[in-house]
């Protein structure tokens, strides 16, 4: 129990290594061995729910001196293995573990280089269990960087055609993203101050000291009581923008955004939906754990731009993806739409806003990863994406169409299910938070909900085109046969539709994580951004 | 008299490894005389590097000046001095299967520059300096044209060109010092406070002459021109020995220098502004020369010259921490360095010399292909390499100076250090890029690369236990007492 979460992240490593002492001839052996190790997370992770208690915010903890240094008149610098979660963490680490399972199993058929392919996965697999568990910021990053390496190389070897640009420009962009938080992180642990540190200076990396303004050195840059300011803003309000901007490349927000979809085209099924469900969310996750609480007053005084940000994002990723000619393009763009909820919820600091922000993060990262499924299950059958070349498919695979209605229809944010909760929760707390704190103007909140409106348009229309009328295939698919869904991809498409209707109808087992994580979130940045601004 | 022998005789003792270095220099020129095995002198060369070694790792902290203020031993030329054997006994390692370098003068031009790179690091005295780069360039010029081709040859006659110029400009400039000063010592009290109280903007010239000379060793921008022409001509344990030994030689004694004509911040001309400009031009030219090479050691060279930037942050901050960072950051850099040379090295006796031609070695040679991943990724700083770190502790030093003394131009060096960094990964990545990713046929298709990659495994594994324990590198390193 104690060191639960080094096991849900070592179980992978050890995964990964193991498959590089089994012989690649052994297909087979690989595939089961990448299922064996998700499940034994999915194992742990049910240990974890069961010993989770909701009142007590971080737990699990687990703390190991990771490294110390001595730097002379400089004072001590020291980060620590630090791991835990809370109530927006765990749930983000179930659904890791739920999408790499769906993963495992759509890449059941990967041919060439299957060895290669997951022990890549499983590395993959750690480092975003790790980001979603680490509470020191040294390995925080340390996990954010290392899902470059195995994400460029599933993108660049087993990728579709213009493979080798989306690589590349996804590695560029994420380590552009990366470069800004170093930038801040460097500042950051230069001038926080462990107060456990008994009595000399212990430079430190820990998160939840650098939430706390009383634990900086006086007179560094990034002290709170002591605004330095390089041109013409604060050095915290640039901390916050660097910090804001390496996130939102991330996230994805538009402008951006453009990485997304090429990486999403050219990315085989799996690495689409580990990318689309999980790797977009830790965009979001770093905003919610790092920028805001560390950068409260920056956060509130930039809310107005955070939230038009997201609400360019919401209609931008919209209308892209009504023009989308490629199913998965559009699927990608729709993405981006509702990552734009998440900044908007969270631009608003209500709690019920950021509650609404995380269920968004949890809905997508289930509804995006079904979507993929379903793009993918076409392409595996025609290797043919675009949207006008299919007509009434309704008749000739009734599963597949009926999949595809619930899993756009949730998309699109129909009521019983999760995604309706979310957008409702993020919209309740962008038009409250005007009159509650006077942070974004309610015309935002009206703009989006006209996203809402273009969000159902693009899903609509694509269900037109693709599964009504007469049935016909244009294109080099014209000749295949259009097999109905098969047990495998049943397998993976049925345990989503039941959880984004379970959290659509009965949606207060997760509120009741989320909601005291919300709280105490809101209560921190509005209480420390008063505090902080007071300031002269 | 007496007290002079004396003294000299004393000295001896502080300058063991010189006097090693010398016999060994000699040995080795004799012995290429008697038609020995190449690995006879391979062995001399190994022995004579390790002996060097382990005697400066035996009193590393000491401090003392010997022959009459000629030189000064102290914990921060011992470090370098380290690094430079370690660096030739890993270039000696290197040369092992490269055919063209059997003869005997090749190891004893290794064990010159090495000594040269020995003064070099211990002196402070303006004709010293002067003679022990002329060692290390003399006998690199030698080295860089051991291909004996005609490439080669035009690479060198390039490098002993601007080699030639740049040495003439920098001894210009210390007749200057020594008219303007009086002192052939730039460590002493006289030369100090004259340059203090000095008027004459003329001085400034002079400063900037011997520095441009410092430059050209470190191949640093603007001066770095020479660079890409030898790396690609000469053969890659001697670019690896190139890109190490006198760039950090080079850097130790522009180090002390700089301190120098800082006087401690009360310079009239603001140093730290110029040469972090200098880093900022040798970090961006570097970076985006080498995008667009497609010869391996030309892109090599580029990086090479980034990396010297990246190097100078250490000094620019003016602080004995970031002193201590440098040597970090040197430490992590030959280790990188020498372990992407190596693997380049044995694709290059195969014949594999441009980057297109890495096409499909990634399915075959998969272990030299990741190994090599590993240090290109060090070179660019992304953890889990040591690379990272070194990259942390450098930018926490300017981070520092910039909070020390609100120079903005130190903040400015931050950001686009960190921005190339992008930049750089677009060309590191290249390889495995290429290697991974593109369909080809390879030159050589079976395994016989299986030395690289336990030298490779070996250097791997000393990066991965920097990043996860730094302190056992940096506990070593805080015990040196800067003192200049």
């Amino acid at each position: 129990m104690q060191n639960i979460l080094s096991f849900l992240i070592l179980v992978p490593l050890l995964g990964s290594l193991a498959a590089l002492l089994i012989p690649s001839k052994k297909v087979s052996a690989f595939r089961w061995l990448a299922l064996g190790a998700v499940c034994v997370q999915l194992v742990l992770f049910v240990l974890l729910l069961r010993n989770y208690q909701p009142e007590i915010g971080l737990q699990f903890i687990e703390q190991r001196l990771w490294i110390s240094l001595d730097l002379g008149s400089w004072g001590v610098l020291k980060a620590d293995y630090l791991l835990g979660v809370d109530g927006m963490s765990l749930p983000l680490v179930g659904l890791s573990i739920f999408i790499m399972l769906i993963a495992c199993i759509s890449s059941w058929h990967t041919l060439s280089n299957v060895k290669g392919y997951f022990s890549l996965l499983l590395l993959l697999n750690a480092s975003i269990i790790g980001t979603f568990t680490a509470v020191d910021f040294l390995l925080f990053y340390l996990f954010f960087e290392f899902m470059l390496l195995p994400m460029f190389f599933l993108i660049g070897i087993w990728g579709g055609a213009r493979r080798e640009y989306a690589s590349i420009k996804f590695f560029l962009y994420t380590l552009l993203g990366s470069i800004l938080i170093l930038i801040v992180l460097i500042g950051l642990y230069l001038s926080v101050n462990d107060p456990s540190g008994a009595g000399g200076l212990v430079h430190t990396f820990n998160m939840i000291h650098m939430a706390n303004p009383a634990n900086y050195i006086s007179n560094t840059i990034l002290d709170p009581n002591n605004m330095i300011t390089i041109g013409p803003l604060s050095a915290r309000a640039w901390a916050f923008l660097f910090l804001f901007f390496g996130f939102a490349i991330k996230l994805p927000m538009v402008p951006l955004h453009t990485w997304l979809p090429d990486a999403h085209v050219d990315a085989s099924t799996p690495v689409s939906i580990i990318l689309a469900a999980l790797l977009l969310k830790i965009g979001a996750y770093g905003l919610l754990r790092i920028v805001y609480p560390i950068f409260p007053e920056a956060a509130v005084q930039f809310s107005t731009m955070v939230a038009v940000f997201g609400v360019v994002s919401i209609l931008y990723g919209a209308l892209a993806a009504m023009a989308s000619k490629d199913l998965k393009r559009m699927i990608a763009y729709s993405s981006v739409s509702h990552m734009g909820f998440v900044l908007l919820g969270l631009a608003s600091v209500t709690t019920e806003g950021v509650t609404g922000a995380v269920y968004q993060m949890l809905s997508h990262g289930i509804l995006s990863g079904m979507l993929f499924i379903l793009a993918g299950v076409l392409y595996d059958r025609t290797a043919d994406r675009s949207i006008r070349n299919y007509s009434g498919l309704a008749s000739k695979m009734p599963l597949y169409f009926v999949t595809v209605l619930i899993a756009f229809f949730a998309s699109l944010g129909l009521p019983a299910f999760s995604g309706f909760i979310a957008e409702v929760m993020v919209l309740l707390g962008a038009f409250k938070s005007n009159a509650h704190n006077g942070l974004i103007h309610e015309s935002l909140a009206v703009l989006a909900t006209i996203g809402l409106i273009f969000g159902a348009a693009y899903f609509l229309w694509a269900i037109q085109r693709m599964f009504f009328g007469p049935f016909d295939v244009k294109g080099v698919a014209k000749k295949l046969e259009l097999p109905d869904l098969d047990n495998r991809e049943l397998l993976m498409l049925i345990p989503p539709c039941i959880i984004t209707f379970i959290f659509g109808v009965y949606p207060q087992p997760l509120l009741d994580f989320i909601n005291p994580f919300a709280s105490d979130f809101v209560n921190h940045v509005i209480t420390q951004a008063k505090i902080l601004s007071a300031h002269p | 008299m007496q007290d002079q022998v004396n003294t000299i005789l004393q000295s001896f003792g502080w300058v063991i490894p010189e006097i090693i270095l010398c016999s060994a220099f000699l040995i080795i020129l004799v012995a290429g005389l008697f038609r020995l095995q190449r690995v006879v002198l391979l062995t001399l060369a190994l022995i004579t590097f390790a002996s060097v070694g382990a005697a400066i790792v035996t009193d590393l902290y000491t401090t003392s000046p010997t022959l009459f203020g000629m030189m000064h031993t102290d914990g921060v030329s011992s470090f370098v001095k380290m690094l430079i054997n370690i660096s030739a006994l890993l270039t000696c390692v290197l040369s092992i299967r490269n055919k063209g370098v059997h003869r005997s003068e090749y190891f004893a031009f290794l064990v010159a520059i090495v000594f040269g790179a020995h003064l070099l690091v211990m002196t402070t005295n303006f004709l010293l300096i002067f003679i022990s780069i002329e060692i290390i360039s003399i006998s690199s010029y030698v080295l860089a044209g051991y291909f004996f081709d005609k490439k080669s040859a035009e690479g060198s006659l390039k490098y002993f060109l601007f080699g030639s110029v740049s040495a003439a400009v920098m001894l210009y400039g210390f007749s200057f010092l020594y008219g303007f000063t009086g002192s052939i010592d730039f460590a002493t009290n006289e030369f100090v406070s004259s340059l203090a109280s000095s008027e004459n903007s003329l001085t400034y010239l002079a400063l900037f002459f011997v520095l441009a000379g410092f430059l050209f060793k470190i191949s640093s921008a603007p001066m770095h021109f020479w660079a890409p022409d030898v790396y690609e001509s000469a053969p890659a344990p001697v670019v690896a020995f190139l890109s190490t030994v006198p760039k950090l030689a080079g850097l130790t004694v522009l180090l002390k220098f700089l301190f120098t004509i800082n006087l401690g911040g009360q310079s009239p001309l603001d140093w730290q502004f110029y040469i972090t400009c200098v880093a900022i031009l040798t970090i961006t030219v570097g970076n985006f020369a080498a995008l667009k090479q497609t010869n391996v050691k030309r892109m090599m060279a580029y990086s090479s010259i980034a990396q010297s930037g990246f190097l100078m942050i250490g000094l620019i901050v003016f602080l004995p921490q970031g002193v201590e960072f440098f040597l970090f950051y040197a430490s992590v850099y030959v280790v990188s360095n020498f372990l992407v040379f190596a693997l380049i090295n044995s694709f290059e006796i195969s014949g594999t010399t441009t980057i297109a031609e890495y096409s499909g070695t990634g399915k075959i040679f998969v272990l030299t292909n990741v190994l090599l991943l590993v240090g290109l990724i060090s070179l660019t700083g992304l953890p889990p390499t040591a690379g990272f770190t070194a990259k942390l502790f450098v930018f926490s030093a300017l981070w520092a100076g910039f909070q020390q003394s609100g120079n903005t131009i130190l903040i400015t060096l931050l950001v686009v250090g960190l921005l190339n960094t992008v930049v750089s990964l677009f060309y590191y990545l290249r390889i495995p890029y290429y290697a991974f990713l593109k369909n080809g046929k390879p030159a050589i298709s079976h395994n016989i690369l299986s030395f690289e990659n336990l030298l490779g495994a070996i250097l791997v594994l000393v990066l991965l236990i920097l990043f996860f324990q730094p302190g056992l590198l940096m506990s070593w390193i805080n015990k040196i007492n800067f003192v200049l």
